[in-house]
C-alpha cells in the first residue's frame, strides 16, 4: 500500500466512545445558546400553520363543490380549526371559495404554502449540488440552513439557521485550526498535510448534523407527535389504529438501524480517511512539483492519486449502501403498516364514518406522526457518520500540546546567558538523540555545533527556544528553567533560521516582517543588507513589494536562504541560532555574512550550525557533537593543536581536499 | 506557443483580468460547459444509455399504474362508483356485481381496496429495489466521471510549469480536484434525468389539460413567460455569488494549506497570533460568501414558486368553479363528460405534477449555475495549455551518446528579467562539467532548461545535435536524473522514496543506490530500515541524510545524464568524500552536471563552467582555469583556499 496515514487513529469507535465524542461536540454550542433557542422557537412556530395546511382542500371538496353544510361536519373540528371554521358557516360555497383562497394566498406567502401536499408547498433551503464523495457532501452540511416552512417566515427561518449553523463550524474548526498551531513544531514533520486540511475543511462540519440532530429532533418530533395526535383525538375520536401504527416506526426505525450502527461508524471513518489520503497525495506532489517534473513522477504521481481517489470513491459507496440496507430493513416491516393503515382508513370512508375529505386528511396525518416517529427512531443511525467525523477532529485536537502554562512567569530581556545542563533526549521512536549535553553560552559568544550529520545537532539546538523539552536536565536561560516560563516570552528573544527555507505567499517584505512585525522600511532594508539579500531584491521588478509566488518558487535556493537571514535579522533577537545558514551561499556572500554574525555576536548569544569550515572558524567555542554527545569543545586554534582530535581530523579533511 | 485565444499557463488564475472574468460567468458559458461535458459522458455512454433506458422504462411502466391506482381509489373505492369489466376481471371480482350500483356494495369494496392495496405492495416491492438498484448503478457511473475528471484535472496541473504553480496555491488545486470536479456528478441529473422528466411532465399536464379544458390549459402553460424572465434575472447573479463562494473556500483551503507547511517559521517567529486572524478572516469570507450564494439560491427558488404556485391559485379556483358548476364538457375527455369530483381531482393532480414538474426544472436550474462555476473552474485549469508540449510529431529520446551542447541559450522568466544570457556550453558523454557561480546566476535555471522544465527564450539545447524540442518530454526526462538542491521526501518508506523515479526497481537496486549514495548505513539503522515510513517534512532524518537519499533517488534512475545541484552542502567532508567517491566511480560512461559551491565537489570535475549574472564567463578543467592569472575561477579558489588555510593553521 502506498498510501499511509500517519495519524491513525483507532478506526472502531465503540458506543461509549460515540457518545462521549458527541456529548463533547454539543459543547460547542454553548456560545451559540440564544440562538439555537430562537430556531426552535422558529420550529414550533411553523408547525402551526402547517398543521393548518390540509383544511383548506378539505374545505374545497367537502363543502364547496360537493355543498355540504361547514356547520355540519361528518367529524366534530379540532379545537385548533373549530372557532375558525364555524365562523364561516352561513356562507355560500361561492363566498366559501373567496375565503378559503384568500386564506391560502395569505399562507402562500407567508410561508410558501397553500396545501399539504408536496406540490403546494415549498420550503426555504439553499442546499447545492454535491457530487459523490464524503469530501464533497460537507460544503452543504457547513452551510445548512433549513425550515419546516417557506414564505417569507421560511426565508427567515433559514437564513437564521445557515447563519448559525455557519457560526457554529466558524467556532469549530477556529477551535481546531488554533490547536493544531499549539501543537509541538515537530508534530507535523511526519504527517501529511493534507490529511490535516481534510480535518479542517471537512470533518469539521460533521458538528452540524450532531448538533442539529440532537438538539431539535428530540424537541420538534414529540411536539409535532403530540399535535397531530391531539387533531386527530378531537376531530376524529382519536384514531388509535392509524396513531400507533404510525408511532410503530420508532421502535422499527430504531431496531432496523441499531445492528448497522457501528458499521456505519466504521464506513464514514474509513470513507473520510480515504479522501483525506487522496487529498494528502494532491498536496504532496503540488507542494512539490519541481521534484515530480524533474525527477519524472508525474506517472507515479497520477497512479497513486488515480488509486487513492478511486478509493475514496468507493469507500464513499459503501456508506451509501448501509444507508440503503438501513432503509430497506426499516421499508419491509413498514409497508404493512402502511398498507394496513391505508385499509383500515378507506373501510371508514366505505362504512361513511369519514367523508372522502376527511380520507386525504387522515392519511396526511398518518404520515405527519409517521416521519416524525422515524426521525426519532432513526436518530442514533443518522449520527454514526458524523460522529466517525468528529472523532477524526478530536483526535487531531487531543494530540498533546505544547506545555505552555499562562501561570508561568514571563522572562524579562536576557541579561546573561543560556546553559544546557545534562541534557539528555531521545526520539519518540526510542532512538537517544542527546546524552549528557552540558554548556554555557554569555551573551557577547558565538557558538558553533560541528559534527557529522544525523550527530544531533538541531535537535540540540531546538531545545533552546523550546521546541523540544529535555527528557532529562534543564536548559536555563538566566538561570530559569525554560519549562517554567512563558513560550512566548522566550521565544520573542529567540531568532531561527531552519535549514529549510520557508516562504510565504506574500511579498519579499511581508516574509521578512515575519521576523518583527512592528519593523520599520529601514529596518527591513538593514536585515536584507546584512544578508546580503539587498542587491537581488533592488532587481526585482517590484522590489520589497514583489510577491513571491507560492513557495517562493520565483527564487533560488541561494536567495530563499538570504531572505531568511534576513527574516532572523531583523527580529534583533537576544538569541540568534542558524542552522546551516549558508549551505547554498557562494564564498563571497558568505564571508560578508560571516563577518556580520561575528559583528552582532556583540551583545548577543549566536548558535551555528555548520559544516562549512570558513563559518565556523570564527566561534568563540567549538563544540563538536557525534552520537549525541559533545566528544570536544574549546575555540577553533586550541581544537586544532589537539593531535588526533575529532575536530582536527573533520578540518583536515575539509582543508586537504581543498589542496 | 499560445495562440491569441489560449490563455498560456504562466499567468495567475485568480488575477485574471476583469474582462475575461466577465466572460466567465455569461450565460453562454453554462451551456458551452454542458456541451463540453457531454464528452466526458462518452466513455461511460453505454452505461448511461443503459441507466437511461432502465429510468425511462420504469417511469413508462410506473405511470399509467400509478394512475389507475389513484383512479380505482378515488372513484372505486372511496366513490362506490361500479368498476368497468375489465377493471373488475384484473382484480379478480364477480364482474356482474362489480359493474353495477347495486352489486358493488360496501363490501366489495372493501375486498377491492384490499387487492388494490395487495397490488400496490406488489408493486412497491418490485419498483423500488429497481429503483435504489438503478441509483446505486448511477452513483458509480458519474464516479468513474468524476474519477476521470480528476485524473486528468492532477494529471494536467502537473504537466503546467513552475511559474503556473509559483502563482497559484496548493490549496486552490486540491479545492478544484475534491470540490470542483464533484459537480461533474450531477451532469446526468441535470443533463438527462430532470429536463427528460420534467418537461414532459409539463407538457403533458398542460396537454392532457386542453383536452377537457384548453382555457385552462393554455393559462397553465403561460406560466412559463413569467418564470423564465425571473429565472434569467435570477441565473446571472448567481453565477456571480456561486463563484465568489467557491474562490473563498479554495484561499480558506489554501491558507490551511500554507499554514501547516510553515508551521516551523510560524511557531518558531511567534505568528501564531497573526495566523489565526488571518484564519479567521478567510474563515468568515469562505462564510460570507457562501452565505449570500445560498440565500440568494433560497430567495430565487421561493419566488419562483411564488409565481407559479400564483398560477396554480388561480387555476384551482376556476377548477373549483367548474366543478361545483358541474359543467358539462364539449366533448367527452378522458371517459369524462362532466366536471365531477373524479374530474376535479384528477385536474388537481395534473396541476400539482406539473408544480413538481417545474419546481424540479427550476431548482435544477438555479444549482446547475453553481454547477457550471464548480465545472467552469476545472476547465479554467485544463485549459491552459502547458508551456513546454510536444510536438505531434517528436520523437521518444532513446539513448545518448555523444553530448548535450547548449547554443546561445537565452532565458527569463518575466520579459524584463533576463535570468541567462547567450549560454554556450558542450558536455560529452564520459565527463563532469561542473557548474560554478555566486548566487542567483542562473545554475539551477541552466538545469531546469535541459530538463525542458522551461524552453529558452531563444537559442537551442541539442541532444547528439538534435534540438530538445524534438523529443518527447517524458521521454528526455526519463533520460535525466536529478538530485535537487532541496531535499523533498514524499509521505511513504524510504524503498518507495528512493525509487520514486523507477517504481519498479527491485531491492538489490534500491540498496546498491543507496550504497552509491552513501545511505545503506544511516537507512540500516533506521527502525524499520528501508520500510521505515518517512513524513513529507522528514523529521526521522537530518538534512544530509536526507540529501543521500535524494541522491540515492537520482542514482537508481540509471540514466545517462545526471544532475547534481549543491548535492554535498549538507553533508560533513567525511560523507561527502565518500559519496563523491561512489560517484564518480559510477559515473563513468555519463554526463555529469555538478551545481556546487564547495571546492572540494567542483575538483571532481573535468570541465568547470563559471557562470555570472546569466553568462558563462569561463570554461575550461581547473587546471587550464587556474593558469587565468585574472580569472574569476582562479579567484575564488585563492579566497575559499585562503579562508580554509587560514582556518587550518
Amino acid at each position: 500500500m502506498s498510501s499511509q496515514n500517519r495519524m491513525q487513529e483507532s478506526e472502531f469507535l465503540t458506543t461509549r466512545e460515540t457518545l462521549q465524542v458527541i456529548r463533547r461536540a454539543l459543547r460547542y454550542v454553548e456560545p451559540f445558546k440564544a440562538r439555537f433557542s430562537v430556531k426552535v422557537g422558529l420550529m414550533f412556530a411553523s408547525l402551526i400553520p402547517m398543521l393548518m395546511l390540509p383544511w383548506p382542500v378539505k374545505i374545497i371538496i367537502d363543502n364547496v363543490i360537493e355543498g355540504r353544510a361547514i356547520d355540519d361536519p361528518i367529524r366534530p373540528y379540532p379545537p385548533l380549526i373549530a372557532p375558525l371554521l364555524n365562523g364561516l358557516a352561513g356562507y355560500s360555497p361561492y363566498e366559501l371559495l373567496f375565503i378559503v383562497i384568500t386564506f391560502q394566498t395569505t399562507l402562500f406567502l407567508l410561508i410558501g404554502a397553500f396545501g399539504a401536499s408536496g406540490s403546494e408547498r415549498e420550503t426555504a433551503e439553499g442546499n447545492l449540488a454535491s457530487g459523490y464523495d464524503t469530501a464533497s457532501r460537507t460544503e452543504n452540511e457547513a452551510n445548512e440552513g433549513f425550515s419546516l416552512t417557506g414564505g417569507l417566515l421560511g426565508l427567515f427561518d433559514f437564513r437564521w439557521t445557515m447563519r448559525l449553523t455557519q457560526s457554529l463550524n466558524h467556532h469549530y474548526r477556529t477551535r481546531l485550526f488554533d490547536r493544531i498551531q499549539t501543537l509541538p513544531m515537530t508534530a507535523f514533520d511526519d504527517e501529511r498535510i493534507g490529511d490535516a486540511v481534510y480535518r479542517v475543511m471537512y470533518d469539521t462540519p460533521a458538528i452540524t448534523n450532531t448538533c442539529y440532530r440532537i438538539l431539535l429532533t428530540p424537541l420538534t418530533s414529540p411536539l409535532h407527535i403530540l399535535l397531530t395526535v391531539w387533531i386527530l383525538t378531537s376531530s376524529y375520536g382519536g384514531q388509535p389504529i392509524l396513531i400507533y401504527s404510525a408511532l410503530a416506526f420508532l421502535p422499527l426505525a430504531f431496531a432496523g438501524t441499531l445492528p448497522l450502527a457501528s458499521a456505519m461508524r466504521r464506513s464514514s471513518g474509513r470513507s473520510r480517511q480515504a479522501g483525506a489520503t487522496a487529498t494528502a497525495t494532491a498536496e504532496e506532489g503540488m507542494s512539490n512539483i519541481l521534484a515530480v517534473q524533474s525527477l519524472g513522477g508525474e506517472n507515479r504521481q497520477r497512479e497513486r492519486y488515480a488509486d487513492d481517489s478511486w478509493s475514496a470513491f468507493s469507500r464513499y459507496r459503501a456508506v451509501f449502501r448501509l444507508g440503503i440496507y438501513a432503509v430497506v430493513i426499516a421499508a419491509i416491516p413498514g409497508a404493512f403498516i402502511v398498507g394496513y393503515a391505508f385499509l383500515h382508513t378507506i373501510d371508514l370512508v366505505i362504512a361513511e364514518e369519514l367523508s372522502r375529505g376527511d380520507f386525504g386528511l387522515l392519511v396526511t396525518y398518518f404520515f405527519h406522526i409517521l416521519i416524525s416517529a422515524q426521525a426519532l427512531g432513526g436518530m442514533w443511525f443518522g449520527l454514526q457518520g458524523s460522529a466517525a467525523g468528529l472523532h477524526r477532529v478530536f483526535f487531531l485536537m487531543d494530540m498533546p500540546g505544547e506545555d505552555d502554562d499562562p501561570t508561568h512567569a514571563e522572562l524579562g530581556p536576557i541579561q546573561k546567558g543560556l546553559e544546557i545542563d545534562k541534557v539528555d533526549y531521545a526520539y519518540p521512536d526510542g532512538t537517544q538523540a542527546l546524552r549528557g549535553i552540558q554548556f554555557q553560552a554569555q551573551l557577547g559568544q558565538m557558538i558553533a555545533f560541528v559534527g557529522p550529520a544525523g550527530a544531533g545537532k538541531t535537535t540540540l539546538a531546538y531545545m533552546i527556544p523550546r521546541f523540544v523539552t529535555p527528557d532529562r536536565g534543564q536548559v536555563r536561560i538566566d538561570g530559569r528553567n525554560l519549562a517554567e516560563l512563558r513560550l512566548s516570552s522566550l521565544r520573542s528573544q529567540i531568532a531561527f533560521v531552519f535549514q529549510e527555507t520557508v516562504l510565504f505567499d506574500a511579498t519579499v517584505e511581508e516574509n521578512i516582517r515575519i521576523g518583527r512585525p512592528g519593523a520599520s522600511d529601514e529596518e527591513i532594508r538593514e536585515a536584507a543588507t546584512l544578508a546580503g539579500a539587498v542587491e537581488f531584491i533592488d532587481a526585482l521588478p517590484q522590489g520589497y513589494q514583489t510577491p513571491l509566488g507560492r513557495a517562493g518558487g520565483k527564487l533560488s535556493v541561494g536567495q530563499k536562504q538570504r531572505l531568511s537571514l534576513a527574516r532572523a535579522l531583523v527580529r534583533d533577537a537576544r538569541i540568534l541560532i542558524l542552522d546551516e545558514p549558508t549551505s547554498a551561499l557562494d564564498a563571497e556572500t558568505e564571508t560578508r555574512f560571516v563577518a556580520t554574525l561575528k559583528q552582532l555576536s556583540r551583545n548577543r548569544i549566536v548558535v551555528v550550525i555548520a559544516h562549512r569550515l570558513s563559518t565556523v572558524r570564527s566561534a568563540d567555542e567549538i563544540l563538536f557533537i557525534d552520537e549525541g554527545e559533545i566528544k570536544e569543545r574549546g575555540a577553533h586554534a586550541a581544537l586544532l593543536k589537539r593531535r588526533d582530535g575529532a575536530y582536527r581530523r573533520f578540518v583536515e579533511m575539509q582543508s586537504g581536499l581543498t589542496r | 506557443m499560445a495562440s491569441d485565444s489560449q490563455v498560456t499557463d504562466s499567468q495567475d488564475l485568480s488575477r485574471l483580468g476583469g474582462g475575461s472574468r466577465d466572460d466567465r460567468l455569461r450565460m453562454r458559458l453554462v451551456f458551452s460547459i454542458l456541451s463540453r461535458c457531454l464528452s466526458l459522458l462518452r466513455p461511460v455512454s453505454k452505461h448511461v444509455i443503459g441507466l437511461f433506458a432502465g429510468f425511462a422504462s420504469l417511469t413508462l411502466l410506473l405511470a399509467p399504474l400509478v394512475l389507475i391506482f389513484i383512479d380505482t381509489l378515488w372513484t372505486r373505492i372511496l366513490q362506490g362508483k361500479p368498476m368497468l369489466e375489465i377493471e373488475a376481471r384484473f382484480f379478480g371480482l364477480p364482474v356482474e356485481l362489480a359493474t353495477t350500483a347495486a352489486g358493488f356494495d360496501p363490501a366489495m369494496r372493501s375486498l377491492l381496496a384490499e387487492r388494490l392495496i395487495g397490488w400496490g405492495a406488489i408493486g412497491a416491492a418490485v419498483c423500488i429495489p429497481i429503483f435504489i438498484a438503478l441509483y446505486y448503478y448511477q452513483v458509480w457511473i458519474l464516479q468513474q466521471v468524476n474519477q476521470k475528471l480528476r485524473v486528468e484535472l492532477l494529471s494536467h496541473l502537473q504537466s503546467l510549469s513552475l511559474r503556473f504553480h509559483a502563482d497559484n496555491t496548493v490549496g486552490d488545486a486540491v479545492y478544484r480536484l475534491n470540490q470542483d470536479s464533484a459537480m461533474v456528478t450531477q451532469l446526468i441529473q441535470v443533463l438527462v434525468l430532470v429536463p427528460f422528466t420534467a418537461i414532459p411532465q409539463f407538457l403533458f399536464s398542460v396537454l392532457v389539460m386542453c383536452l377537457f379544458a384548453p382555457t385552462l390549459g393554455l393559462i397553465l402553460f403561460g406560466v412559463l413567460l413569467p418564470s423564465l424572465i425571473l429565472g434569467a434575472w435570477f441565473s446571472t447573479r448567481m453565477r456571480t455569488r456561486f463563484r465568489g463562494a467557491r474562490e473563498t473556500n479554495a484561499a480558506l483551503t489554501g491558507r490551511i494549506q500554507e499554514t501547516l507547511a510553515g508551521i516551523k517559521i510560524i511557531k518558531a517567529y511567534g505568528a501564531e497570533r497573526v495566523e489565526q486572524g488571518a484564519f479567521d478572516g478567510a474563515s468568515h469570507s469562505a462564510f460570507g460568501a457562501a452565505f449570500q450564494a445560498r440565500n440568494l439560491y433560497a430567495v430565487y427558488t421561493m419566488a419562483m414558486f411564488w409565481v407559479f404556485g400564483t398560477f396554480i391559485l388561480f387555476l384551482t379556483a376556476l377548477g373549483t368553479v367548474e366543478a361545483m358548476k358541474q359543467t358539462e364538457l364539449a366533448a367527452t375527455a378522458l371517459g369524462f363528460t362532466v366536471w365531477n369530483l373524479g374530474l376535479y381531482n384528477y385536474f388537481k393532480g395534473r396541476l400539482g405534477s406539473s408544480t413538481e414538474a417545474l419546481k424540479d426544472l427550476f431548482r435544477t436550474w438555479g444549482r446547475l449555475q453553481d454547477i457550471a462555476i464548480g465545472l467552469d473552474r476545472v476547465f479554467e485549469v485544463m485549459d491552459r495549455r502547458p508551456e513546454v508540449e510536444d510536438d505531434p510529431d517528436a520523437i521518444p529520446l532513446e539513448s545518448i551518446h555523444q553530448e548535450i551542447r547548449f547554443a546561445d541559450v537565452s532565458f527569463q522568466y518575466q520579459s524584463d528579467r533576463p535570468v541567462l544570457h547567450n549560454v554556450n556550453l558542450t558536455a560529452t558523454i564520459g565527463t563532469i562539467t561542473a557548474i560554478v557561480g555566486p548566487t542567483g546566476s542562473g545554475k539551477s535555471t541552466l538545469m531546469a532548461l535541459l530538463l525542458r522544465l522551461f524552453n529558452p527564450t531563444s537559442g537551442t539545447i541539442e541532444i547528439d545535435g538534435v534540438d530538445l524540442g524534438r523529443f518527447q518530454t517524458a521521454s528526455l526526462r526519463e533520460r535525466i536524473s536529478i538530485a535537487l538542491q532541496e531535499n523533498v521526501l514524499f509521505g511513504d518508506t524510504v524503498r518507495e522514496n528512493i525509487r520514486f523515479a523507477v517504481p519498479q526497481a527491485t531491492d538489490p537496486q534500491v540498496r546498491e543506490a543507496a550504497r552509491v549514495a552513501g545511505a545503506s548505513d544511516f537507512i540500516d539503522e533506521l527502525p524499520d530500515g528501508y520500510e521505515t515510513l518517512l513524513g513529507e517534512r522528514g523529521s526521522k532524518l537530518s538534512t544530509g541524510q536526507r540529501q543521500r537519499l535524494s541522491i540515492a533517488r537520482a542514482v537508481l534512475k540509471d540514466t545517462p545524464i545526471l544532475i547534481l545541484d549543491e548535492p554535498t552542502a549538507a553533508l560533513d567532508a567525511l560523507t561527502e568524500q565518500k559519496v563523491l567517491r561512489n560517484l564518480s566511480q559510477w559515473g563513468r560512461g555519463r554526463a555529469i552536471f555538478l551545481i556546487t559551491h564547495r571546492l572540494s565537489t567542483i575538483r571532481q570535475a573535468d570541465r568547470i563552467a563559471f557562470l555570472q549574472g546569466g553568462k558563462i564567463i569561463e570554461v575550461d578543467s581547473h587546471d587550464e582555469l587556474m593558469r587565468r592569472p585574472d580569472g574569476a575561477y582562479r579567484a575564488l579558489v585563492e579566497a575559499e583556499q585562503i579562508a580554509s588555510l587560514a582556518a587550518g593553521r
